[in-house]
């Protein structure tokens, strides 16, 4: 079965986020198929964040559906939960617990976990099993993150904002943790071009809670006529990736 | 499309395993971050060695058995722990958790965050009986006093104030916005109602109006209810209502206005 054929994993159909005055995310539908590695592109505010947290059930859509292998993460929040890694964008954990703690704790979760050994060596952390979650590097912190979020074997991995605030050797480390999750569905949201372009097979651009343009990233150059991804997200939003918006 | 994966399969919650990791985290917490332990553990103290050095006559029998000391410092201490726990220490780790986004966190596993809170209480009820044990050695050893002449209903007292304690814990964990506005309201709170219940003397010192709002208050309702178990009485109605009211009012604030981010 090829990427092109496999069934569908996540079906987020026509979704909007209204919060008061301002409407958050305008009608999204992405359609993610099973061991794609999936980006979701766009400036601060977006809509990005949103999206999957809708998607991935901490936020109710005003409008619209999702389904994750055939789930609703609402209804089917149970089993949703066991077939889902999520990394989010901020979040801490138990800071005063060590890594080995902390994956001890998390793999206590989850019906058939990863052995905590392999879920520490996975991320290059064995090393610093004893230590504490307060006294690890930003690198480090994020890294156990995303060792947590594979920890309980998820079909389907959300990470959002994967590298944000990490320095060069330990983004290419992140990747190639990232690259080696070949059995999963990934979600990807990040406002960094590199990342995207070297982690996935598909983008959605998403400026002001609406897909701008979907397709790999060398069909969006082409649609664009732009050399880089960045200059296609230019070129389709009017934006630079760059510029600071509030946030999500 | 039509071709969406559909993986039917029976949903699974995490089981004792994951209660007793999540307890182990949350003591290795509030070990590990010693200093939040001084309050409710050495507060009550040093309130029960004043009362030892300044009441007179401490000595003194009221009942076969009590004394004045017996009668009015250990069921001020006992309140106290179980209030500072209650009402300042437990709504400072979840208003930390909410803002760290650390219950965010666990709604995205198969845990759920209120496994979060109910490993809190477990552990700050662990807290409570290290709390009045030390009290109690540290009252026998030095002060001669006594235990309660009804230890079952002296029993029932302290599960009362515990849910009475924890709604006025989780009203304030429930309205402040940070966690340093939750140390805020508890501190205020706390104060303002150990202080009308008789932490800085007894409340019969106080004026007859401070006495009758102290005691429609849970510290106050608790110290009296103490107070009737020390002597082998029945404890008042009124004092099982106002215990129980605050803790019915505790859980129905949280419902409705509590947030987990």
């Amino acid at each position: 079965m090829t990427q092109q054929t496999a069934p569908l994993a996540i079906d987020a159909q026509h979704l909007v986020k209204r919060y008061r005055q301002k409407t958050a995310v305008d009608g999204i539908s992405l359609q993610v198929r099973a061991g794609e590695t999936f980006g979701i592109l766009g400036t601060n505010g977006a809509g990005k964040t949103t999206t999957v947290e809708m998607i991935a059930g901490l936020r109710r859509p005003s409008e619209g559906t999702v389904r994750i292998l055939g789930l609703d993460p609402f209804t089917d929040r149970a089993q949703v939960r066991q077939i889902l890694g999520v990394q989010l964008q901020e979040a801490y954990l138990h800071g005063s617990l060590s890594c080995w703690e902390l994956v001890e704790l998390y793999r206590s979760f989850y019906p058939d976990p990863l052995d905590a050994q392999t879920a520490l060596a996975m991320v290059e952390l064995t090393e610093k099993a004893k230590t504490r979650f307060d006294d690890l590097s930003g690198g480090q912190m994020q890294r156990l993150s995303i060792a947590l979020a594979l920890i309980g074997r998820p079909e389907v991995v959300i990470l959002d904002e994967l590298t944000t605030g990490l320095d060069p050797k330990a983004r290419r480390r992140v990747w190639s943790t990232i690259e080696s999750l070949t059995e999963q569905t990934v979600i990807l949201v990040s406002h960094a071009m590199d990342e995207v372009e070297r982690l996935c097979g598909r983008v959605a651009l998403i400026d002001q809670g609406r897909v701008i343009a979907q397709g790999s990233p060398e069909h969006l150059k082409e649609q664009a006529a732009a050399v880089t991804l960045e200059d296609a997200f230019v070129a389709l939003t009017g934006k630079d990736i760059h510029d600071d918006e509030e946030d999500d | 499309m039509s071709e969406t994966a559909d993986i039917r399969r029976p949903a699974w919650r995490p089981g004792a395993a994951a209660w007793l990791r999540l307890i182990q985290a949350e003591a290795k917490m509030v070990i590990r971050d010693y200093a939040g332990l001084i309050v409710p553990l050495g507060l009550p103290l040093l309130i029960l060695v004043m009362q030892g050095i300044s009441i007179e006559e401490r000595g003194q029998e009221i009942a076969e058995g009590v004394t004045v000391f017996s009668y009015y410092a250990l069921p001020v201490v006992i309140s106290m722990v179980v209030a500072t726990i209650a009402v300042i220490n437990m709504p400072s780790f979840l208003a930390t958790y909410r803002k760290t986004k650390l219950l965010r966190r666990l709604a995205v596993t198969p845990a759920s965050p209120a496994m979060v809170l109910v490993a809190q209480m477990v552990v700050s009820f662990i807290q409570v009986v290290l709390g009045i044990g030390l009290a109690f050695a540290v009252a026998l050893i030095f002060f001669d006093a006594a235990l309660p002449l009804a230890p079952l209903t002296a029993a029932g007292v302290l599960l009362a104030c515990c849910a009475a304690m924890y709604g006025l814990g989780m009203i304030v964990a429930s309205i402040a916005p940070t966690p340093n506005s939750s140390v805020a309201i508890g501190l205020i709170a706390f104060f303002g109602i150990a202080a009308l219940g008789g932490m800085f003397g007894p409340a019969d010192n106080l004026p007859e109006v401070l006495q009758t709002v102290g005691s429609w208050l849970p510290f106050g309702a608790s110290v009296e209810a103490f107070q009737s178990a020390w002597l082998g009485e029945a404890v008042e109605f009124q004092n099982w209502v106002v215990l129980g009211g605050s803790a019915v009012m505790g859980a129905g604030v949280a419902g409705a206005l509590f947030r987990w981010e």
